[in-house]
């Protein structure tokens, strides 16, 4: 065999990162599901469905799964119908200041949870400024599912709306063009060509939906009022109760409707994928400039774009007045009080945020390397492990991470370690996702030609790909650093004396009655998550939405 | 009930893309054309002269800055695409995916509300019009290219359109399926005699189908007229490189008769038929056939075989004459004695065949990478 020859087996670096990877995706998913699964199935010692059934048997439990699955098909179907008409005013309608309705409607993505819920408080609530001030009502009418509904649709909706913005954009603009020269109209062009196409985006938007409406646990918590769902029930059932039993038995509960859903949407995009057939058309989308049409588009922008904008100022007014809607004089001591208090909070968010980044993409890169590009035995077992906390409500991963390492033989209790990998495993399946996607992209040639020049196949990955996928790798850095700084699910059960965390801090204060300090927390964690994610890819000249 | 064939009247088309930064590329420039029932013509020039961009404003895909189209004499210039009853094939075929073959055909009809029974009669006759009548049930992932195309065709032609616009539909398809599908295209379009316009930047597929070509370059028509007016007489050095190789030389006209005119080029006196050529400084165009390569010398011009290039059913031959190349092309089986590089051979043009252009007509920017006789070109300017 010549030296000119790529021999299998030469990438013996590449080879010997392959377990670690897999045991670190075993010890970080696998190990604390299987965990938490156990500690709902065995008693005493044996398998018994005994805990859960007795669950199941409760009518208040029973209530709770009820309304929490209520909750999540009302966001699902609200969300993705007002995400998919969002997503085509913007890419098919002719209409002005685009970049500020995307930049509006993408706020909520890289806001904690709570704040929604503290805005329509402030707004809405028993003592609201709209409510209350303006109305002069004495209601309770936000507490329970309609502010519920509220708050994730307007918390929620942006993520469905930027999966489907991707795919708008990405259909190939001819076969519209195709339509229309063949005698269907802009409305009809949506329904027969646009919506069917669409179909696993748009059912992969609902579950998406779904899935963060079933995971939320701030919302619930401050504006559920009487309306229990499943996440605040195991966090009261913990917190308040400690019964860990009955809480992980919870838990496995919210798991199987999660799971299904992961399953469902898997079959459904087998199913209805369809491969693109002839060459690759063109991108330009025919814009609408009919005046009806573009005044119907530009007033669901606005509106929507108006709500949410009057939530954060809401939440800014909060944070600057001495006591919002009663006493509004300016001041910034909230926010002073949020940077003394919370300073050690501020700077532990962010530190382990930026390991957690770090982790995901080292894990992510060397993962969607194996699933991509190799033949190694159980790569598509590390594929699916690694993709499944996709699936698991932050709730679940938070509680099953607390209860499998409080004990040997990975006692992490009270560490950096096991926030950091709680961070890192509920991104890693993105990180994965849109490492395959790209290296799919990357012609196998490519590889070839770079061995066939000598380089091993971890030169190969490092000094050919990796370049390559760069722009991935920083959007998916972003995105873990975005989602672990605003979590508050997956560490509520995870946090201790020594690494506390921002989104706890904010939920404390709101439960001791500081809004002022929560507000203006609240506002430092979008200032500080803004600046990454305009400042990052402004160094590298790239918008990271694109990839995530 | 095929309706009669439609003229398509085109008057001072324009149209301006505006670029990022403020920038603005004049794509189509006061282009006029008028077309006649059943015609057959063709828009062919490099990529980037506006050709694409004339058929997409045909079809109401992009909005024109200026000008008119005129369908039997009425303009369909206010209509949105849907209204307009312009069939198209588009060069990536754009077929539904989530469509079976005969769910694509039938969509125009569908989308137009026609009655069933016209659904249930034409989308047959279509698939069979492209002989795809078997493969009604498929999805069109499940179709070779070559299939595909025809199917693209065939949802085009079942709505019975009033022009039919052809967006480089063959560019995807490997070359001896592109021969074979242009001859059925050309078939079928003179069966049904629907008038239609075909983009290409291919002139063979323009030489082999256009009742008309109109060559078309930086968003200017450049000429329009038959294959052979425009391969014979071209109205402009970018013409005549476009539709094949072509030797200019320069050259002088030194004497006019009423039936010919006497040119000095490479440094001799040829004579060739009248033509109207208004300046005496001109381009003579020799097409490389119309070199005759001769051993013994006669009294026109000489030079040396410098290269030469079997291609199987013609020699190519690259003979310098002082500073100018000269090619000549000879077909294999009439080679007589063999000649070999570094010959010195004698060069006579066929009169009939030489064209002479007003040497300012060589001004125009030929694209360098695209256009074959590119060494012409650049050899003119250097002289």
């Amino acid at each position: 065999m010549g030296p000119g020859v790529a021999r299998p087996g030469r990438g013996w670096v590449l080879a010997c990162a392959y377990p670690i990877v897999a045991l670190l995706v075993a010890a970080f998913v696998a190990y604390p599901l299987a965990n938490l699964l156990a500690r709902a199935v065995i008693v005493e010692g044996r398998v018994s469905g005994e805990t859960l059934a007795r669950l199941i048997g409760d009518a208040h439990i029973r209530q709770v799964v009820w309304s929490t699955v209520w909750l999540g098909a009302t966001v699902a179907v609200l969300g993705t119908a007002l995400a998919t008409l969002y997503a085509y005013a913007m890419t098919r309608v002719a209409l002005p200041w685009k970049r500020v309705w995307h930049f509006v409607a993408l706020l909520p993505t890289i806001s904690p949870p709570i704040l929604m819920a503290l805005s329509l408080i402030l707004l809405y609530g028993r003592r609201g400024l709209i409510t209350h001030e303006v109305l002069g009502l004495q209601t309770t009418a936000l507490y329970g599912f309609r502010g519920l509904v509220v708050a994730q649709l307007l918390s929620y909706f942006p993520f469905a709306y930027l999966l489907l913005l991707n795919l708008f954009r990405g259909l190939d603009a001819s076969l519209e063009e195709a339509a229309s020269t063949m005698g269907a109209h802009p409305g009809k062009v949506l329904t027969t060509v646009i919506l069917p196409l669409l179909v696993p985006g748009l059912g992969g938007a609902a579950l998406l939906l779904f899935g963060y409406s079933l995971a939320d646990l701030g919302n619930p918590l401050l504006l559920g009022g009487d309306f229990q769902v499943l996440s605040s029930q195991i966090y009261q059932t913990i917190i308040g109760m400690y019964d860990v039993p009955k809480g992980a038995a919870l838990a496995v509960i919210l798991l199987m409707p999660a799971l299904l859903l992961f399953f469902a949407h898997k079959q459904l995009a087998a199913k209805t994928g369809f491969a693109s057939v002839g060459g690759r058309g063109t991108m330009h989308h025919p814009q609408l400039s009919h005046p009806m049409a573009r005044a119907a588009a530009l007033l669901l922008l606005a509106g929507v774009s108006l709500v949410i904008v009057l939530q954060y100022a809401t939440v800014l007014a909060g944070a600057t007045t001495k006591l919002f809607g009663i006493d509004n004089t300016i001041t910034l001591r909230y926010f002073a009080a949020a940077v003394t208090d919370s300073r050690d909070a501020l700077i532990d968010t962010i530190g382990l945020a930026l390991a957690a980044s770090a982790v995901t993409a080292v894990v992510g890169v060397l993962a969607s390397y194996y699933v991509a590009r190799t033949r190694l035995v159980g790569r598509n077992v590390l594929d699916f492990a690694a993709n499944l906390p996709l699936a698991i409500p932050g709730t679940v991963i938070g509680l099953a991470f607390a209860l499998a390492f409080n004990h040997r033989p990975l006692l992490l209790t009270g560490t950096a370690l096991i926030i950091v990998m709680a961070f890192a495993m509920r991104s890693l399946p993105y990180s994965i996702r849109s490492g395959v996607v790209t290296l799919n992209q990357l012609h196998r040639s490519l590889d070839e030609a770079s061995t066939s020049m000598g380089a091993t196949s971890g030169q190969t990955l490092m000094r050919v790909l990796l370049p390559l996928l760069r722009p991935a790798l920083v959007a998916s850095m972003i995105f873990t650093f975005t989602r672990s700084v605003t979590t508050l699910s997956a560490v509520i059960f995870v946090v201790s004396p020594h690494w506390s965390l921002v989104t706890p801090a904010i939920l404390s204060q709101m439960d001791r009655g500081d809004v002022g300090e929560a507000a203006a927390l609240s506002i430092i964690v979008v200032v500080l998550v803004l600046a990454v994610i305009h400042g990052v890819p402004r160094l590298l000249g790239r918008d990271w939405r694109a990839q995530a | 009930m095929q309706e009669p064939a439609k003229t398509l009247d085109i008057r001072g088309l324009t149209k301006t893309f505006m670029l990022p930064g403020g920038r603005s590329v004049v794509a189509v420039s006061d282009f006029s054309l008028r077309i006649e029932p059943g015609e057959f013509v063709t828009f062919l020039g490099p990529s980037g002269c506006g050709k694409t961009t004339v058929l997409r404003m045909l079809a109401g895909l992009e909005r024109a800055d200026a000008g008119e189209i005129l369908v039997d004499g009425r303009s369909i210039q206010s209509l949105p695409p849907h209204r307009r009853r312009v069939g198209m094939v588009f060069q990536n075929y754009a077929l539904f995916p989530h469509m079976s073959v005969y769910e694509n055909v039938a969509y125009s009809l569908r989308v137009r509300r026609y009655p069933d029974e016209r659904v249930r009669s034409d989308v047959p006759t279509a698939l069979k019009a492209v002989g795809l009548e078997t493969m009604a049930g498929r999805l069109p992932g499940q179709l070779s290219g070559g299939q595909q195309q025809r199917v693209a065709l065939a949802r085009a032609l079942v709505m019975q359109p009033d022009l039919l616009l052809f967006d480089e539909p063959l560019s995807n398809l490997d070359a001896k399926l592109r021969v074979q599908v242009r001859g059925e295209l050309r078939r079928l379009q003179r069966r049904l005699g629907t008038t239609s316009i075909y983009v290409t930047h291919d002139q063979d597929e323009a030489m082999g189908l256009s009742d008309r070509i109109v060559v078309m370059n930086s968003g200017r028509v450049e000429q329009v007229g038959t294959p052979e007016e425009i391969y014979a007489r071209p109205a402009s050095l970018f013409a005549a490189d476009f539709v094949g190789q072509v030797n200019a030389l320069p050259g002088r006209v030194v004497a006019r008769a009423d039936s010919h005119v006497t040119v000095e080029t490479l440094d001799h006196l040829i004579c060739v038929p009248n033509q109207s050529c208004p300046t005496n400084d001109v381009l003579v165009l020799v097409r490389p056939e119309a070199v005759r390569l001769t051993v013994t010398h006669g009294g026109g011009p000489a030079g040396v075989v410098e290269e030469l290039e079997y291609r199987g059913d013609r020699v190519e031959y690259r003979v310098r004459v002082g500073v100018t190349l000269v090619i000549a092309v000879e077909a294999s089986l009439q080679r007589g004695r063999r000649i070999v590089t570094g010959d010195r051979v004698g060069l006579e043009f066929v009169e009939q065949a030489v064209h002479l252009l007003p040497a300012q007509a060589g001004g125009t920017a030929v694209p360098e990478d695209i256009v074959p006789g590119k060494a012409q070109a650049a050899l003119i300017s250097s002289i």
